[in-house]
């Protein structure tokens, strides 16, 4: 039985537009592009599911094709959910702990020192990239020690003292791999007389959609719709998150892919430069001391579909003294756990390669984006450093180096 | 936020407009719900190619002389003679500084060749289509050849051959058709009969395979001058693999536009961007505007699907929308509406006069001239009457005129949206 609202392919007209802006098409001729694996197949998959086609498995999720679209088909949303309702569920080992960003952060922050010196070495490195293919190229994330939250609950009482507030949905990187970030938004929030309200929350699900433990994202997003609808109607607040893809996750990934209903919340989510921004244009910009630094700012696919860059642009432009370039628009290629998979590691690094080389040509002294991930794979694939548009604004507030 | 101006549609019209705009200092952001109809256009900047019984027209700007003033409802009467020409060179002169050179016939059309080999009469076309060359070898009748790879189903040289035989101008000029074989990748799962115009285009941009399809091509073309390709030599640095193309065939190579997606079109799109972004604009693409906030005959703000409940304001807004493809302009079963702010349209109550009953009418069909009303300054009324003084509609959204039947699609796209940045900017 085909379900009405699952038909937007019929709405194709084969103009092949989502082809000519897919990042995966223009790198591999493997992957015959969104139009072919997404509406063009899916006619066929839902008719006998032994049509499914492999290539599909190519696509990253990155959703420029549905910014692309002229007919509004949800491709990228069509080629995902095919992926884990056709697909055999074949448990891998190396996709399960991908998968579970939350239960690797939860253990390995407490062993840090240990993970982020064993992870480097090379019997290691070539263990997982002959066993459990993930390639020996990749760098992972630094953990830190102990969580996020474990620092926030120490100031939780200062932060529940600002008359208002915004709950903050930090998310796992920020958790268990940078707690500086979520320290940065503090520092910025409370700059514009908001405090930081932290409540319980789960992984938003974007390691598991891309995985295939589509049970258990929906899980996580009932879990956090329920937790984040309690804290922030209790006392009024808005909901913020400095992750581009969890913040795409908890709008639109919930209701369209995972189809989950989420409108106790969705009015009430902004991704972050948005928050501050409404409120640098009502007049609320606190005091900032120069950055004088050349920076180019990358902006991440996800916050593209969300409509999310003009804000970050906009605030980042009130930072005194700091020389932006805006890059052209291009995917870096890893998207998320994509490019930590052997197989695909090639056509990732091949992605980027037009970013980095538009990167090289600027010569900044930092990238700024914001998404975890994007950072992750500039800083392995180039020799520049990268921020989060957040950090750079909190060195304006705190006057210390960047 | 706050822009001086916001313009929806990021399509041919609204980015000329924003282009102009943002070079004389205004911030601008163009909102775009998913790319233009560029990517489905010949890629060549119609003026005015065909005028009543479908006689050609060979000189546009003397011709559009006599027909504003007894036309004065058209989208070209709106902008006046002399703008209309500020506004085409100044388009021309915005792409050449993308490194996008257009050939002009002088005052005069020229012809570009179709996908089914019928001509066309253009103002601007990329100097692949056609150039002083092309028309000198033309004129003294040299060969050509009509090549195409083994099994891209988007052109058939054969059919183009037997069209353009028919063409009296063709009468003494010979011409063949020819195949030439895709470059072996190992790639098994893929079917030569499933690449488009874009997946050859990337062929091309790689390099790696020019010396050996130009092999290819000189061997296929025989003795030929020329050799008439589909539009597919590439996106990016494609001026010189076909100057490259060129030198190692040693044969004149021009491009024929595809069905879509446009290869021709998407250069044009890419250097419009490119150009707007290099002046400072804003292009928010996957975007929707759902609504706006009018009050006092103005236009205040307008409300977009990702924006929720978050304004965009400025001081002028530009509706570049586009026709019923682009979803300018909706129709329902017995009414054409404009969806965003229910502006004011011209069209038929009575559905059966949309059409015409054949498909290809000498006339053209009617619902091709609906639009929104505007008066001359282009603003439009809302439904209840009332005149929006700081919108200006521009481009396919306009209605009195018939891309299709006067061949005048991306000419009144340009020069209405020149005219409109021109009353923006006089207007501060």
């Amino acid at each position: 039985m085909i379900k009405l609202e699952n038909i937007s392919f019929d709405h194709c007209i084969k103009c092949t537009v989502c082809t000519i802006y897919c990042p995966v098409a223009r790198a591999t001729h493997h992957f015959p592009g969104p139009k072919q694996s997404g509406p063009d197949t899916e006619r066929l998959r839902i008719k006998n599911p032994e049509l499914l086609d492999d290539s599909l498995k190519y696509c990253t999720n990155c959703k420029r094709c549905e910014i692309a679209c002229p007919s509004n088909v949800k491709i990228a949303d069509i080629i995902q959910s095919s992926k884990w309702r056709y697909f055999k569920n074949v448990f891998r080992v190396r996709d399960f702990f991908l998968a579970r960003t939350d239960l690797m952060g939860s253990v390995a922050t407490r062993v840090s020192y240990l993970v982020n010196f064993f992870i480097k070495l090379f019997p290691v490195k070539f263990f997982l990239d002959r066993f459990m293919k993930i390639p020996s190229e990749r760098r992972f994330p630094k953990y830190a020690q102990g969580t996020f939250l474990s620092w926030y609950n120490k100031h939780r009482k200062e932060q529940e003292a600002f008359a208002e507030k915004a709950v903050y949905f930090h998310g796992c990187y920020v958790n268990y791999n940078n707690h500086d970030l979520g320290k940065d938004v503090l520092t910025v929030l409370n700059a514009i007389n908001v405090g930081v309200i932290v409540t319980d929350e789960k992984c938003c699900g974007v390691p598991l959609i891309a995985n295939g433990y589509i049970d258990k994202a929906r899980k996580n997003a009932l879990f956090n719709i329920h937790s984040l609808e309690k804290s922030a109607s209790a006392i009024g607040a808005r909901i913020v998150s400095a992750s581009s893809s969890c913040s795409f996750a908890l709008k639109h990934e919930y209701p369209n892919l995972l189809e989950i209903d989420n409108s106790a919340i969705l009015d009430d989510l902004d991704y972050i430069t948005r928050f501050i921004h409404e409120r640098f244009e009502n007049g609320n910009v606190p005091a900032m001391k120069p950055v004088p630094v050349r920076a180019a700012y990358h902006s991440p696919c996800h916050l593209e579909r969300m409509g999310g860059v003009m804000n970050t642009i906009e605030v980042l432009k009130k930072i005194p003294g700091l020389d932006l370039t805006i890059l052209h628009s291009e995917c870096c290629g890893i998207a998320g756990t994509y490019g930590f998979k052997k197989e695909y590691y090639k056509v990732a690094q091949k992605v980027g390669a037009e970013l980095f080389k538009r990167i090289e040509r600027v010569n900044p002294e930092i990238v700024i984006t914001d998404c975890e991930t994007c950072k992750w794979q500039i800083e392995m694939s180039t020799p520049y450093r990268v921020e989060h548009p957040v950090t750079v604004l909190a060195r304006a507030i705190d006057g210390k180096k960047l | 936020m706050r822009y001086d101006c916001v313009i929806i549609g990021g399509g041919l019209s609204g980015i000329t407009c924003g282009i102009r705009l943002a070079e004389k200092g205004a911030s601008c952001a163009v909102i775009s719900t998913g790319m233009s109809a560029l990517h489905f256009s010949s890629g060549s900047i119609d003026l005015f190619g065909h005028e009543g019984e479908g006689k050609t027209v060979f000189r546009p700007f003397e011709f559009l002389d006599d027909f504003i003033g007894s036309n004065p409802l058209h989208p070209y009467a709106r902008c006046g003679s002399s703008q209309i020409r500020e506004a085409l060179f100044y388009f021309r002169d915005q792409l050449g500084r993308e490194d996008i050179d257009l050939y002009n016939n002088d005052d005069a059309n020229h012809f570009h060749v179709t996908t089914l080999g019928t001509l066309k009469p253009t103002f601007f076309s990329q100097r692949s289509v056609f150039n002083e060359k092309i028309r000198q070898a033309f004129e003294k009748k040299s060969k050509i050849a009509a090549l195409n790879f083994e099994g891209y189903r988007d052109f058939y040289p054969e059919l183009a051959v037997i069209n353009l035989k028919r063409n009296i101008l063709f009468r003494n000029i010979e011409i063949i058709s020819g195949k030439i074989l895709y470059p072996d990748y190992g790639d098994p799962r893929r079917n030569p009969f499933e690449y488009r115009s874009i997946d050859i285009a990337r062929i091309f941009d790689t390099e790696r395979y020019l010396e050996d399809l130009a092999a290819q091509i000189r061997a296929a073309a025989g003795d030929a001058a020329f050799a008439a390709m589909p539009a597919f030599l590439g996106i990016t640095n494609f001026k010189r693999h076909h100057q490259l193309l060129q030198q190692l065939t040693g044969l004149l190579i021009y491009e024929i536009p595809t069905l879509p997606p446009s290869i021709l079109g998407m250069r044009i799109d890419n250097a419009l961007k490119s150009r707007f972004a290099a002046l400072g604009g804003v292009y928010i693409a996957g975007d929707t505007v759902k609504s706006g906030t009018i009050s006092g005959g103005r236009l205040e703000s307008v409300y977009t699907e990702n924006g929720g409940a978050s304004a965009l304001g400025a001081g002028n807004f530009v509706l570049a929308s586009g026709s019923f493809f682009s979803g300018g302009l909706v129709s329902e079963f017995s009414r054409v509406r404009e969806p965003v702010f229910g502006l004011r349209v011209h069209s038929d109550a009575e559905r059966s006069r949309w059409y015409a009953p054949e498909f290809f009418p000498r006339d053209g069909h009617p619902f091709l001239e609906y639009g929104v009303e505007t008066d001359e300054r282009l603003n439009p009324l809302t439904d209840d009457g009332q005149r929006i003084a700081n919108l200006y509609c521009i481009g396919a959204l306009l209605p009195h005129y018939n891309p299709i039947r006067e061949g005048s699609g991306g000419g009144v796209a340009v020069s209405t949206g020149y005219r409109a940045a021109e009353l923006i900017l006089a207007g501060n």
